[in-house]
């Protein structure tokens, strides 16, 4: 009955379809390969545009993954990157690397169902690679 | 007497003693209280804590200076400073106080805790260019961490002891620059 009840609580959606003026592509430059990896892996979490599997229209179903999608942006938000401050994207960036290399990113409980995101060996090392000289371009270190 | 009266005279001189070191307690816990709430004494104390348990490999201590690092943070009064400074330290602020939260939620990842320790001790280094340490701080560098890259920290001894690499290589660095 709980089940039924709670579909009358609208399901939420991470969906923004205006142009992205503050896209991390405005600060560093991203090659295609590398966009692709990211659209793949990161981007239905941290970003403003989530595809949404068929299910996610269901609680509690939909409440669970927005719970996700909402942490997952305020830590990083790929849309919203020009924004950040120049520390903080050098953070960012930084943190993609080490996440990437450790495997803590992409998210297990979101490979578990999009194996496609599940990232091969060389795609690591390119993302990594990609994440440490963005970062270097952008870093004037006093050290 | 004569002995007497010096001895008396004498002891007077210990008894005098008490007032004027309870007096002086009284006016150090007055400057105590007084003392400026924007300076970076507590956010430094932290940091430094910090410091110290990753350079002895305790990855719960350090989780437990990170969590006072954000108090620190979270107690630190802007309104003091000027206006340029403050937008200087609201950018620093932002970015360490997440670094310290990571570092207080990774009780168990040393490895972690040191990545954002790494870039943490960056920000710290500039609010204390900015504000002033208060203290007397040594800026080491270890050349050797995040694949060669090298990374910095603070610290209130002269003695390398190194929160990178911990007890495995624990003299690895060198001091780089003094503050005050």
């Amino acid at each position: 009955m709980i089940i039924v009840a709670v579909q009358f609580y609208s399901p939420v959606q991470n969906k923004d379809l205006s142009a992205m003026s503050d896209h991390i592509s405005k600060v560093v430059t991203i090659p295609d390969q590398v966009n692709g990896i990211l659209k793949k892996a990161c981007y239905d979490c941290h970003s403003n545009n989530t595809s949404y599997p068929w299910y996610a229209q269901i609680q509690p179903v939909n409440w669970y993954l927005n719970k996700h999608i909402k942490a997952a942006k305020a830590q990083l938000n790929f849309d919203n990157f020009k924004h950040y401050s120049t520390r903080r994207q050098l953070s960012k960036l930084r943190a993609i690397e080490n996440s990437v290399e450790e495997g803590t990113m992409p998210i297990a409980s979101y490979t578990l169902i999009h194996k496609n995101a599940v990232l091969s060996k060389s795609e690591k090392k390119l993302v990594m690679a990609w994440a440490a000289a963005s970062r270097d371009s952008l870093e004037q270190i006093p050290f | 007497m004569k002995t007497l009266i010096y001895s008396f005279a004498f002891s007077l001189l210990f008894i005098s003693t008490y007032p004027t070191n309870a007096a002086a307690k009284k006016v150090i816990d007055l400057a105590e209280e007084q003392a400026p709430k924007n300076s970076t004494i507590t956010i430094l104390d932290a940091y430094l804590k910090l410091k110290n348990a990753l350079s002895t490999d305790n990855a719960q201590n350090a989780a437990t200076a990170g969590n006072e690092l954000v108090k620190a943070f979270k107690d630190f009064d802007q309104s003091k400073l000027t206006p340029a400074q403050r937008k200087t330290y609201t950018d620093i602020e932002s970015d360490a106080k997440e670094h310290a939260e990571h570092i207080g939620l990774n009780a168990g990842k040393i490895a972690h805790q040191r990545e954002h320790f790494d870039m943490l001790s960056k920000d710290i280094y500039d609010i204390a260019k900015l504000l002033g340490a208060g203290r007397g701080i040594y800026v080491d560098r270890c050349p050797m961490y995040n694949k060669g890259k090298g990374a910095i920290w603070l610290s209130e001894v002269k003695d390398i002891k190194n929160p990178y690499f911990g007890k495995a290589m624990s003299t690895c660095g060198s001091i780089k620059e003094t503050l005050h």
